[in-house]
């Protein structure tokens, strides 16, 4: 089902609604973020010379530093006591990015939920167990207003509890589950180990992944656990943005429907910031034309990805953006080669006698890089020899040699040893 | 021929102490047991009273483990026995994986395990050369 008839707008209908929107919101963003005007002052542009959307690339970027540095409330253009809710995304470093929403902002936050929702496949007929983490994290809210909105009977499990969370889903019923997909992964093995077959005893149809990015492999594995049939697609967004809601994958799954008459995408060189055309490869930039609280103009992701402009079989119009590749702030730089460790995990789930969980520690001994990725023996036949536990290891050097062009130290470690997480998962150490 | 344990461990303090810890729990009886000095992770491979318990126990604490076979062969306790035991697999052309031996037998003779490339062929030679090749009942003694 296709929720909204925007999803649908010939590509000149759209632009022409992106560029109403674009120039009120930046006049707003220019009359109440000083930090913004400033940084267009500066670029010498000012809100008339941005005639139709090809002018978008002349105003400055947004990045995450703006947000540091305006914390908490700076780079709002509302007053506070306008605000109806505040996230905040988990800064590892330093403060976190606060985010706001007024009323408006709350609706049409749903809004742009339920489309996913729907690209996904829920209904009203689903029950929706939401096991991502509720709190600050935009991800469960986000999820939950937007299922609610549907009307499916939304189940606010929160992430952790991992048993509890089985037995809601046998005990209510769940045919819908929200969750980042190491975490799906991880009730699912844990079902296994009550004696309970996901795919066979649980009802779980529909998985609405997101938080973290689902490789092709890995979408693998998720149906090997939870049933060839279930419909696992992948949705995107950010706090600073709106949280989830940027975008889905529909059905088809090719790509990741972006709510176009809210954010305005665009793909950057990540270098020089120059503007690509469709098709390329880049960093992912995204200006909010709607938002009232905080729309951020030209704000810079840091995610890799291309964008397709051609319609898609499912019946919307709207660009579809590439799963992603990897994050620009994700990349690791080994020995001068540039790895993401998305590129590791499509070929690790590529091998059968390993399990789908994986740990990479980066290191620098004697001013030379390592890096050794830890993962787990999965097939116990090979435990007759040394020789083919030895030859499981060189295939695995030598696949990852072939995408990465470099050598790493695998470390086979005992079945369910590794860390497992009930949220995005960390797997990559940087020790440098 | 003789059920044999291999379970994956990897190079860490304590690691074959909670094996160990489990088949104590379950009253399971060691017969026997190897592993090596290998830098990250070994194979350890045992020979106990209930293999199948044992198995079931392992996998259930989150162990990866297999059960092979290997050929358990009753040598006399003196010199040169395990030369002439040796002597006859290779005259046969058949090659051994690895060795290691059954140390507790109260009055029995000594045991050593044998894992070879043809574990049937492995058999049927030394039989013929009249060594006692016990199968996994008389080892439980």
């Amino acid at each position: 089902m296709i929720w909204a008839r925007e999803e649908t707008l010939a590509r000149q209908e759209i632009e022409e609604i992106q560029f109403t929107r674009l120039k009120a919101t930046l006049k707003r963003i220019y009359d109440k973020v000083p930090s913004y005007r400033k940084k267009m002052d500066q670029a010498g542009v000012i809100c008339d010379d941005i005639k139709s959307l090809d002018d978008l690339h002349k105003l400055p970027f947004t990045v995450k530093q703006d947000m540091r540095d305006n914390y908490p409330y700076g780079m709002f253009t509302v007053p506070r006591r306008e605000l109806v809710r505040i996230h905040a995304s988990s800064g590892t470093t330093g403060k976190p990015t606060v985010v706001g929403y007024t009323r408006n902002d709350m609706a049409i936050w749903t809004e742009c939920v339920s489309r996913i929702a729907c690209m996904g496949g829920a209904s009203e007929d689903d029950v929706a167990q939401i096991s991502f983490g509720y709190g600050m994290f935009t991800g469960a809210l986000g999820l939950h207003y937007g299922l609610e909105n549907i009307g499916a009977s939304v189940i606010p499990v929160s992430s952790g509890n991992t048993q509890k969370q089985i037995m809601y889903m046998q005990d209510f019923g769940t045919t819908l589950l929200v969750a980042t997909p190491s975490y799906a992964l991880h009730i699912g093995e844990v079902a296994k180990d009550m004696g309970i077959d996901p795919a066979k005893d649980l009802n779980v149809k529909i998985g609405l992944f997101g938080g973290e990015g689902m490789t092709e492999p890995m979408r693998d594995e998720m149906h090997r656990l939870w049933g060839s049939d279930m419909k696992a697609t992948q949705n995107y967004g950010m706090s600073e943005l709106i949280g989830p809601g940027v975008s889905g994958e529909c059905l088809e799954l090719c790509g990741m429907h972006i709510n176009e008459d809210h954010f305005i995408p665009e793909i950057i060189n990540p270098d020089t910031g120059e503007v690509l055309p469709p098709g390329e490869k880049g960093e992912l930039v995204i200006s909010c034309i709607t938002k009232e609280a905080l729309p951020l103009i030209r704000y810079r992701t840091g995610d890799i990805s291309r964008l397709f402009y051609e319609p898609c079989k499912c019946g919307r119009t709207t660009v579809r953006m590439e799963n992603l590749s990897g994050r620009s702030d994700d990349m690791l730089i080994i020995r001068g080669v540039n790895v993401f460790p998305s590129q590791i995990e499509e070929v690790l789930l590529k091998i059968d006698e390993i399990g789908p969980h994986y740990e990479i520690v980066v290191d620098r001994v004697n001013y030379l890089d390592t890096m050794e990725i830890k993962v787990e023996l999965a097939d116990e036949s090979l435990l007759d020899s040394y020789a083919m536990l030895g030859e499981l290891e060189n295939r695995i050097k030598f696949n990852l040699r072939t995408v990465l062009g470099l050598d790493a130290v695998i470390k086979l470690v005992a079945p369910r040893s590794l860390r497992r997480f009930e949220g995005k998962a960390r797997r990559v150490t940087d020790l440098r | 021929m003789i059920r044999q344990l291999s379970i994956f461990i990897q190079n860490e303090i304590g690691s074959v102490a909670s094996i160990t810890a489990i088949l104590k729990k379950h009253n399971i009886n060691l017969r026997a047991i190897a592993s090596f000095d290998t830098p990250q992770f070994a194979i350890l491979r045992m020979i106990v009273d209930q293999p199948e318990k044992a198995k079931t126990l392992l996998i259930d604490s989150g162990f990866a483990v297999t059960m092979s076979e290997a050929i358990a062969v009753e040598l006399e306790d003196k010199p040169g026995v395990l030369h002439d035991v040796l002597q006859i697999i290779a005259d046969a052309g058949i090659g051994v994986n690895y060795i290691y031996s059954i140390v507790f037998r109260q009055k029995n003779v000594p045991l050593i395990i044998i894992n070879t490339d043809d574990l049937e062929k492995t058999k049927q030679v030394l039989t013929d050369n009249g060594y006692s090749v016990p199968e996994q009942e008389d080892v439980i003694l």
